[in-house]
């Protein structure tokens, strides 16, 4: 069995270490490309969303590599994802693969159940080792996770432009084949440091802007034109509101984060609206409330939710007074034109602040 | 005096209207609907709304606006979850009166009754006397409120089922004498959520273009529930839109029994689940090939000519198939 998985910003690692650890062989899919968009847009539904595109682009390039089991997730809706593995296995029987997909539906989106579904698959694993492996591939994460959010700050203080960028990219291959939890740590620490030393640039006027949104787009930096990169070049220091360590830790413990986006959202959203409506509502309130500069949401074309998302957190932006940006993704990707409006939104950003400087 | 509830006349009204104006009058409200789509509604809506939006949620707003501007002392935006066991609407419904909220100023207050059957029945029940205790503090009179619109909804749905459109049925509920659908001679499934199809201005007036053109159109909520679970047998898995659902197995179904001489599906720009529905639906009619298929999509830039064409095209294929013309 030569297993593969679509994308996801830092899932490739972890899924890689997690079947490793249990001795299945895996078929890394090929770095998320142009050529792979157009792949998937060219077999994919005209109005899908971004995220089906890519991962069938990823689908394609994998089993041309060799790859004979496909691994997705599933889902219980509203938001369409749930049916996406469906929709692709039939396209590529139509294009004439020979394989064999697995759609994992979290049952009641429990970690347990999920993890039971799982090893049903791999009658030859013994649970211990793929214990041992999930539990390694976690921590990975986390450490990937943190590694990122502390590259959010500190590249918009960098001193040679890309600099900070090519020194993550290299710590992260470092994770990523690091063979256990010791090395992690020292491998996190020195590269921490590395990026340190190259931000020590201070400016009089910082703007923080939170990035709320589709979780894919989020996560997948070639899916939003790696729009952490160009703001924190602007000196704009990022946070995150989705990350995939966040994202699985709160589907296993479900309860708490649910219950604070509630809190939040109430007044402008009152129940969970499938895909991740809910959570950029209450995030751009939560962000809104912590006195961030501006708020970006992030999200692949037609995507129903954040649409209706998109509507409600204009509403926000005037009650709450600060600046909202919505930028949606698809495969007509053109670089200048966002640009063009992260510099329009930044300059924005530092007038206000101008502004309120002179009041004092 | 009695109370003004508004109904705005857009999406799931072609669905449940008479139900939901039994409710109220039972209750002793006065219901009002918006006006016909119009350009201006069309418009209002589009202003209004996050241009991503798709046009059925645009129209509505138009709708919502329609009603404010009429002045009534309420409008009612339900927030439809679910209307089957284990299956949702689309996303937009689900956030709908929060949608409408935030979009529109000024609004007079808005009934957001939950309607959600995901868990079955239990959750309507103190939702009906939430909403009911808004007109009258009298809950057996409330329950009988209820009672009788279910009622009026399978009466609704029956009349359906004998072959008239949703629109035909909502006016011969409202007393109007009605032939059902006319003589056609060529079977055509129109799949698409009801709310596509049945405003005339949306739609251009598809389904009466279909009829003059010689068709006997069979829209989704004509065809009968055992039909459909039928179809739903050829699933992967089941799907968890109930509207996505019945057009996707109706679809299914009709490749199958072949009782149909053509399909034609509509779906709005943009719309979510019709993107994964339509594919998986053309990719079964192209492999099995014996029944034409095309798909259509509206917007608010969809021209009249284009669409005729299109449809008088589609229509001499099928007579030609038929070998009424020929080539």
């Amino acid at each position: 069995m030569k297993i593969t998985y679509p994308h996801m910003g830092s899932l490739n690692m972890i899924l890689k270490t997690m079947f490793e650890g249990i001795n299945v062989e895996v078929v890394e899919p090929p770095p998320v490309t142009n050529k792979t968009l157009s792949i998937g847009v060219k077999y994919s539904p005209e109005f899908v969303c971004l995220p089906y595109k890519i991962n069938l682009g990823n689908f394609i390039e994998a089993l041309e590599n060799g790859a004979d089991t496909i691994i997705m997730l599933g889902g219980i809706g509203p938001c369409r994802f749930g049916y996406y593995g469906q929709a692709q296995k039939e396209t590529l029987i139509d294009l004439g693969y020979k394989f064999n997909m697995i759609i994992l539906d979290p049952p009641h989106g429990r970690l347990v159940d999920f993890l039971k579904e799982l090893s049903s698959y791999f009658p030859d694993v013994y649970w211990k080792d793929a214990l041992k492996a999930f539990i390694f591939a976690v921590q990975k994460m986390i450490i990937a996770d943190k590694f990122e959010k502390k590259l959010l700050i500190l590249r918009a203080h960098e001193n040679r432009a890309g600099v900070t960028t090519k020194i993550f990219e290299y710590y992260m291959e470092k994770i990523k084949n690091a063979k256990n939890k010791k090395e992690l740590d020292s491998i996190y620490k020195e590269g921490l440091e590395k990026l340190r030393q190259n931000a020590t640039t201070k400016r009089e006027i910082q703007l923080k802007v939170a990035l709320v949104g589709e979780i894919y787009l989020m996560l997948e930096p070639f899916s939003n034109l790696d729009i952490c990169r160009s703001l924190n070049e602007l000196g704009i220091e990022v946070t995150k509101t989705d990350f995939l360590s966040d994202y699985l830790i709160n589907s296993a413990f479900k309860l708490p984060q649910r219950v604070e986006f509630k809190k939040y959202a109430h007044g402008y959203l009152e129940r969970d609206i499938g895909g991740h409506g809910l959570n950029t509502v209450a995030n751009t309130v939560k962000y809104a409330e912590k006195n961030y500069d501006g708020i970006i949401q992030i999200f692949p074309f037609t995507c129903t939710p954040e649409i209706v998302a998109q509507g409600i957190i204009a509403k926000v932006s005037s009650d709450k007074n600060i600046p909202v940006m919505s930028l949606s993704y698809d495969e007509k990707t053109g670089e200048a034109g966002y640009q063009t409006r992260l510099e329009a939104f930044k300059d924005l950003l530092e007038r206000r602040r101008l502004k309120n400087i002179k009041k004092y | 005096m009695s109370k003004k509830v508004g109904i705005p006349k857009g999406l799931l009204y072609y669905n449940f209207y008479p139900m939901w104006k039994a409710f109220f009058e039972e209750l002793g409200a006065e219901v009002v609907t918006s006006s016909d789509t119009c350009k201006k509604i069309i418009d209002d809506g589009v202003k209004t709304c996050v241009d991503e939006t798709c046009l059925p949620v645009k129209t509505f707003v138009g709708h919502v606006i329609d009603l404010k501007e009429k002045g009534v002392d309420y409008i009612f935006v339900p927030r439809v979850i679910s209307v089957e066991r284990h299956r949702y609407l689309c996303s937009k419904f689900l956030g709908l009166p929060d949608l409408v909220r935030n979009l529109v100023s000024d609004l007079p207050p808005i009934i957001d009754m939950k309607i959600d059957f995901y868990r079955g029945d239990d959750f309507m029940k103190r939702e009906i006397l939430r909403v009911g205790k808004l007109f009258i503090n009298d809950v057996s009179k409330i329950k009988d409120a209820y009672e009788k619109s279910l009622k009026m909804q399978r009466t609704f749905e029956c009349i359906v089922r004998e072959g008239f459109s949703n629109t035909e049925a909502i006016k011969i509920m409202e007393g109007e004498k009605l032939d059902a659908n006319s003589k056609g001679d060529l079977k055509i499934a129109l799949l698409a959520h009801s709310y596509d199809i049945m405003d005339d201005y949306l739609s251009m007036g598809l389904v009466n273009r279909l009829k003059n053109m010689g068709a006997y159109v069979l829209t989704t909520n004509m065809i009968e529930r055992d039909k459909i679970e039928k179809g739903a047998g050829k699933l992967q898995k089941d799907l968890f839109w109930n509207y996505g659902r019945d057009i996707l197995c109706s679809g299914k179904y009709f490749i199958q029994s072949k009782e149909v001489d053509g399909v034609i599906s509509v779906s709005a720009f943009g719309c979510g689940p019709d993107s994964i529905t339509d594919d998986l639906l053309e990719r079964d009619y192209k492999r099995d090939g014996s029944i034409p298929y095309m798909s259509i999509t509206i917007d608010e830039h969809t021209g009249e000519a284009g669409l005729n064409t299109r449809l008088e095209a589609f229509m001499d294929l099928l007579r030609w198939r038929k070998g009424e013309i020929m080539a």
